[in-house]
Order: structure tokens, then sequence, then C-alpha cells
């Protein structure tokens, strides 16, 4: 009997569990990159049009970061434009679904202990990882191939599309591979889900840095192969060539690492821990501290990294514009607006989606909690339903506060290092701060739809993916109206490069308190999980 | 003295499904109280409902007297609970969960939950994430334990224990008896019951069935009489409430309804008795009688028969 004995059995039951799941991963994804794709033989007619999109966009660092190395540019198609508005995001979607997806069958699994159910039967040892990998790596497969017949049938050239769109499943391929070697060293689950992001932003972060400084930095990272297709611009195959060998070389360490393991525990071990409770623990507020101090950990590590990173690029934007007098010409034309603070406005606006995943996913602890049936044993003590989910809350709450300040604080400390201004801190900070409002309305969104159902409350994922839209295509897309407003950070000024204006700030807070409220008291009616 | 559990007519359905369809229970201060029933007959949403988790679509549930969701927190401070299947942080040592069970229920006696951890036997310092299903059980049990509470709400609390565990917990029960505690102990191993409760309501299908002290319930059911006598004693057969009647050498075996045993006796008394074993019906043939002789299905039909047919004699 082989080890991979009932993998095909294993393909298909994984098939039938996600297939909601899958295809609303597959079809979003896909139907965001389409719909920005098709939208831009319209916004661009001619040459003139796509030039002076170049003009605008190459080299500019402020947008190297948020886009791409800008391949192409010097002689820009409209396929250049399409990889610098979408090539980036798709990536980072595609590599999240991988992590997404492999952890829930692989280490999930374990945590569950459904797993040892499945391998007690006639399944060999790696059929389930082979199996859920199987699963991955086809959704990206099909994301790759509706995205590149769509380009193609867009009218975009065919090389191209293929380039682009095997960069979207090549990414995904890559985190599917980290992901799987994640499982095998993290503790648990939440560990493994916590390690395979650290990746995915270290990724980001290292081809932002390779990319603006034009090093080969940009070649440590999976999304930097992907990008290094040059799709529309004189396509290279080489790192395609890279990404196989390093996903070969990742599956052959998850084996290992796999064979070298027990089902359920991983290579990093548990150590003994305390046999009495501190005690600070013993109270329904410091509990949710002990649970939730590791995710807070990691999202102010991530934003503080990210806003380091972002921070220290702001001194090459002036500079750059200061050496080009074309570009400083364009910015005159468009009234003059104050780029290097700009930059920083859309800075602080991926800050906070970044904390606005942490205030959702902390806002649905209590749902971890009652999922898990851990909510019936602590609302079994005589402790109210509000001063439990409260307590959980209230941890939300300030570290959503600590994520989006660590952020700020990043991009402010590098940006007076490098400019030698130490009031950058406080500007940085505050500009931060002014968006912690539109995030707690999404963190009180999916305290709302927790407090109606157990269901409904991944709905909470769906608002922060309509802010994300908004946030990156609303514009590309031209969203009417009504639909760029559904994004909340929509709603705040965009500090630096706008004033400060109170009255949104306040009215935005009493959105998210009235949601969390909504949510306490339907949470106080509805039957706790049986 | 108005009982700590009475629940009339419960009733609670999840979508389609019927969990409880007129259940009946009632609890009195002081007692050991067995809950029994099948996998999926409604008692841990019974249990739940009491606890004020889920709130009842129809009928009658009150907890010392009070409404069990309205004054869920006030009633929760004099009870302790231990979940059927537990549940604990994966992050969090044993030891740091007993401790942070208790204090939320308001303090423990720190020399008692040491006790308790060293009689069950659990080492504190592992993670609840490496601890099997009757570890994670001790934990739950410790902490409900050591909290001093007077009512203590039991459901399938050892399953996953070792028949060496599961006796230091009968032996915690007892002394809480002893205490004045309350016991609501939903089970399914009848040994336990048996040797743990005074009075017992059985369920199914989300219904009560019965419910009584085991001596009443026992009087409802057959007593096995195995006897030799110096005449032929096969004539049994056709009395009134003599079911099941084997003849095996000289000898012969049959089970008699309890109403009917006095009456057996006397025939046999005059039949000469040389030897005569018997024992009392268990715990087990009892719920083998309303659950284990037919499909599901069919019980209904089956219980009604035989109550037509009880009254007349002995079925063949």
């Amino acid at each position: 009997m082989s080890t991979h004995t009932g993998t095909a059995r294993l393909i298909r039951f994984i098939l039938r569990r996600d297939r909601v799941r899958l295809a609303v991963w597959v079809v979003g994804l896909a139907g965001v990159v389409i719909a920005s794709a098709s939208s831009l033989p319209p916004l661009y007619p001619d040459q003139q049009s796509i030039d002076q999109y170049a003009l605008l966009f190459g080299d500019n660092p402020a947008l190297v970061a948020f886009a791409g190395p800008g391949y192409g540019f010097d002689d820009p198609n409209l396929g250049v434009i399409l990889v610098n508005e979408t090539q980036l995001w798709a990536c980072i979607a595609a590599a999240l679904m991988s992590i997404f997806l492999v952890n829930r069958h692989t280490r999930a699994e374990e945590d569950d202990e459904r797993a040892d159910l499945l391998r007690s039967n006639v399944v060999g040892r790696h059929a389930p990882v082979t199996a859920a990998v199987v699963v991955v790596v086809g959704a990206n497969a099909v994301l790759a191939a509706v995205c590149a017949v769509a380009f193609v049938a867009l009218g975009y050239a065919t090389v191209g599309s293929v380039a682009l769109a095997g960069s979207i499943g090549l990414t995904g391929l890559a985190f599917t591979a980290i992901t799987v070697v994640a499982a095998q060293i993290a503790s648990g689950g939440r560990a493994a889900l916590g390690l395979a992001s650290a990746f995915l932003g270290a990724a980001f972060v290292i081809r932002a840095v390779g990319d603006i400084a034009g090093s080969w930095v940009r070649w440590l990272s999976p999304i930097g192969w992907a990008q290094g297709l040059r799709a529309f611009a004189g396509e290279q195959w080489w790192p395609l060539g890279l990404c196989l060998v390093f996903v070969a070389g990742m599956f052959w360490l998850a084996r290992v690492l796999f064979d070298r393991r027990d089902l359920g525990s991983g290579i990093l071990t548990q150590r003994a821990g305390r046999p009495r409770a501190r005690r600070w623990l013993t109270s329904p507020i410091g509990l949710a501290v002990r649970l939730q101090r590791g995710t807070i950990l990691g999202w102010t590590a991530a934003t503080f990294i990210v806003g380091l990173v972002y921070g220290s690029i702001g001194e090459s934007i002036e500079e750059m514009v200061a050496d080009n007098p074309t570009f400083a010409d364009v910015l005159a034309q468009q009234g003059g607006a104050d780029i290097t603070a700009s930059f920083f406005a859309t800075c602080m606006s991926q800050i906070a989606l970044l904390a606005a995943g942490f205030a959702i996913s902390a806002a649905l602890r209590p749902r971890s909690e009652e999922v898990a049936g851990r909510a019936e044993q602590v609302l079994a003590m005589p402790l109210s339903r509000t001063a439990w989910v409260g307590s959980h809350l209230l941890v939300a709450a300030v570290g959503t506060v600590v994520v989006i300040g660590a952020g700020g604080l990043g991009v402010g400390i590098s940006y007076a290092t490098v400019s030698s201004d130490v009031n950058q801190i406080t500007r940085m900070l505050g500009a931060a701060m002014a968006t912690l409002p539109a995030v707690l309305v999404l963190g009180g969104l999916a305290v709302a739809l927790f407090g109606a159902s157990l269901r409904l409350s991944l709905i909470a994922w769906a608002g922060l993916a309509v802010t994300v839209l908004v946030q990156f295509f609303g514009e590309l897309l031209q969203l009417p109206g009504w639909a760029m407003s559904l994004s909340p950070l929509q709603h705040v000024p965009g500090l630096p490069a706008e004033d400060l204006e109170v009255v949104p700030l306040l009215a935005l807070s009493l959105v998210a308190v009235t949601l969390a409220a909504v949510g306490v008291g339907s949470l106080r009616a509805r039957d706790v999980a049986a | 003295m108005s009982p700590v559990v009475h629940a009339a007519g419960l009733v609670k359905t999840f979508g389609p499904t019927r969990a409880l369809d007129g259940l009946d229970l009632d609890v009195t201060s002081g007692e050991v109280h067995g809950f029994l029933g099948p996998n999926g007959s409604g008692k841990t949403v019974t249990i739940k409902i009491i606890l004020g988790l889920l709130r009842p679509d129809g009928g009658e549930v009150r907890l010392l007297d009070r409404d069990p969701w309205h004054d869920a927190v006030d009633l929760h401070r004099r009870l302790a609970y231990v979940p059927g299947d537990t549940n604990l942080w994966p992050t969090l040592t044993g030891g740091e969960t007993i401790d942070l069970l208790g204090s939320l229920r308001g303090g423990l006696d720190p020399t008692r939950r040491d006790e308790l951890v060293a009689r069950f036997a659990l080492d504190p310092e592992k993670k609840a994430r490496a601890y099997s299903k009757g570890n994670r059980q001790k934990v739950a049990l410790i902490a409900a334990l050591a909290s001093g509470a007077d009512l203590l709400v039991l459901d399938e609390p050892t399953a996953g224990l070792d028949p060496l565990m599961e006796a230091v917990f009968q032996e915690y029960i007892l002394e809480a008896k002893d205490r004045g505690c309350t016991v609501l102990l939903s089970s399914h191993i009848l040994a336990e019951v048996e040797k743990l409760c005074d009075r017992v309501t059985i369920i199914r299908q989300g219904r009560t069935v019965q419910s009584g002290t085991l001596a009443e319930l026992r009087h409802l059911t057959r007593t096995t009489i195995e006897v030799e006598t110096r005449q032929p004693a096969t004539e049994l057969a056709q009395h009134p409430g003599v079911n099941d009647l084997q003849v095996d050498d000289g000898r012969v075996r049959f089970d008699v309804d309890g109403e009917h045993l006095d009456d057996v006796i006397g025939r046999l008394a005059s039949l000469g008795v040389v030897s005569l074993t018997s024992h009392p019906p268990t715990l087990e043939e009892l719920f083998m009688r309303h659950y284990g002789e037919a499909p599901l299905e069919d019980v209904d039909d089956r219980e009604r028969r035989e109550a037509v047919r009880r009254p007349g004699g002995a079925r063949s």
C-alpha cells in the first residue's frame, strides 16, 4: 500500500466540502481582475493616452512600492498598464487564497482531530496533504487559465496575457508550497496561518525594497519572480524555472518534515507551561488578552515593518520630483498636489486595511470561542454575555489602536530619520490614527453580524473585501458614487495630504459603536451554539 | 420544598428537528438525579436550557425557582457545570484553565484544588492541546468539584475516564451529596447511575418516558428467577407475568413482572422449592426495555401493544 492511497477520493471530498468556498475565491478573484482588464481599453483608447499614463506612473517610486517595478514604461502598451494596475494585488490575493485553503485542509484539520479520523481509514500517510495541494494548485491553475483566456478575448497580446495570468497562478503555487512547509513547522493551525502570512508580508516588502532600489534583492521574493516574467514588456521565462525549482524544493522539505513529526504536533514543540494561572489571567479580560496576545503582537510587528519601509521611501519621492522637471510639470498641472503627502495618505489607508484585517479577526474571536464549544463553559459561569463579549471587544479595540499606531509610528520613525525632522513622528502617527474610526466600523460590522448569527458573521470579511476593492480598484473600475461610499475609508480625510475633519471621524465612530451595541444586544437574545 | 430543577413540557426545535418534545424533569434538593437517554435524545439540549444557554420554544423551566434564561448570571454563582465534550483553550495549561474557570466562578479552594489534581493524577503543566479527551474531562471536573457549588450539572462527565478515575469521580460525587449538594448527572454508564443516583429520569426522542426512584422503576420491571422444584414447574409458563420460561434439566429460568412476583413465589412454594436464585432487574435491563428491543420507529407501537397486553398476562 502506497503512502498516497486514497488521494483521489480525498480530492473529491475536498471539492465537495469546499465547493462554495473554492468557487467564491476563484470567481471573485478572476472577476475583479477581468473587470479591471475590461475597463482599461476605453480609458486609454490611443497611444497618446497610454504614453501619458507611463509619464505619470513610470519610475515613480511611490507607485513602484504599491504596483511593481514598472517594466515596459519606456515603450508602453495597454498591457503594461494592466500589469501595473492589477498584477501585484492579484498575486497577493492568489497567495492568500492558497495560504487559507492549504492550511484549512492540512494543519487546521489536525487541530480538530479530524485528520486522525481520516488517517485511520484506508488512507495513505501523505494522501491528505497531497490532496489539499492538488486542489489548491488546481484552483490557481483554473484562476490563471480563466484570466488568460479573458485577457486574450479582451484584445490583449497573447504572450503577455499568458505571462500575466501565469504570474498570478505562479504566486499562488509558490505560497501553496510555503504554507505546506509552514504547516509542518508550526505548533498549530493558527500559528501555521500566521507563519505563512508573515512569509507573504516579507515577500511583499522584499520586492518593494528591491524594486525601488532596482536591486537583485527582488529575486528573493516569490512575488518578484512573478513580476520578473515581464508580461507585455519583453517576456522572459527564466523566473518561471526559478519558481518551479523553489516549489519542488519546498514540497520536498515539507515531506521530510512531515515524516519527522507526529500528527498533531509541529517541529516547534510545546514546552511545559505553568501549573497555576497568574493572577491577571483569571478574569474575563485577562483571558481575552491571553487569547489575543499573539495575534496582536504579530499584526503590530507587521504594520510597524510595513510602516518603516514606506517611511524610508518618503524622501526619495521628493528627490525624484526635484530631478525630474517633466514630472514636476505634470504635478503642477494637477494643481500642485504634494506628492509626498499623497503617498503617505495612501500608505495610511494601506495600514488601515491591514489593521481592519486584525480588527475583524479580533472581533470575531468570540465567534471562534463559541464554535469551538469553549464559550458555553465560560457562559455557564456567573458571567453575563455582555461581560464576556465585552472583554473580547475591549481587547480587540485596544489591539486595533496598537496595530494602527505601530504602522503610523513605523512610517514616522523612518521618515523622520531620512528627512531629519523629528516632528514627522507625531504627524504620521496622527495621520494613521485618523483612519481608526473607519477600521472600527468594519470591526463593528463583524460584531453586529456575530450577534445576529454564527453563520452570518463571516460576511464581515466581505465587508473588508468590498473596502479593499473600492480602495484599490474603485477608480479604475469607475464604480458609481454609492458603491465607492461603501468603503468606510472613503469617509476619513486622507491625512497627511488633506486637512483633518472631525465630523466624519465622529460620525464613523458613532456608527462603529452602534453596530457593536446592536451586535451585543442581539447576542443576548439568541441561543448559544449547542 | 420547591425542586431545584423543574421543567414541564419543554419544547425546543432546531429548524425542522424537534429536539425536545414536551420533556419533564424534576430534581429535588440534595439528591443525585440520573438523567438517562440514548444519543440524540435531548439530554444536552435540556441541560443547556437549564443553564440559560438556549431558550426553550415552549414549556416551563425553573432553576432554583428562577428563570434560567433571565437570571443566568445569578444562578450560575450557585452551580458548576461540566460539559460532555470539554473543549479547552489549546494554549493554556490544565492548571491555568482550572484556576481560570475557578476564579470566573468566584474563586476556588486552593487546597482542595491541589488534592483533586493529585487524586485525578492530572499533569497541570501540560498545554490543553496535548491532553487526551479523558484529561480534558478531568480539568473540567476538577474545576467544578473544587468550586463548592451547591448544584453540580454534569453532562456525561466520565466519558473518556478510565475505571480508576471513574471510581475517584464516584467518591467525590458521594462526598458532595453528603455535603448536601444536588447533582444532575446525565450518563450512559448505568453502573455509575445505579451506584450514585437516588432518582432517575429516562428520556427518549425529547420526551420523558419514566421518572422515579430506582426502586420504583425496578418495581415496574422483571426479576430473573432460576429455580429447581420437586414437581415440574413448566406450567408456570402460563402464569400471568411470567416471561421467557426455559426448562433445563429440571431447572427452570424465567423473568417475572414486578407486580406478579408475590403470586409466582406463592405458586413456587406449593411446588416444593429445592433451590432458588434470583436477581433484581439491573438498570441495564430497564434501559434495554425502553430502547433495545425494537428499532426506534417501532417502539411506540410496541409499547402501546404491551400496555394493552400487560394487564391481560404473559407475552408468549
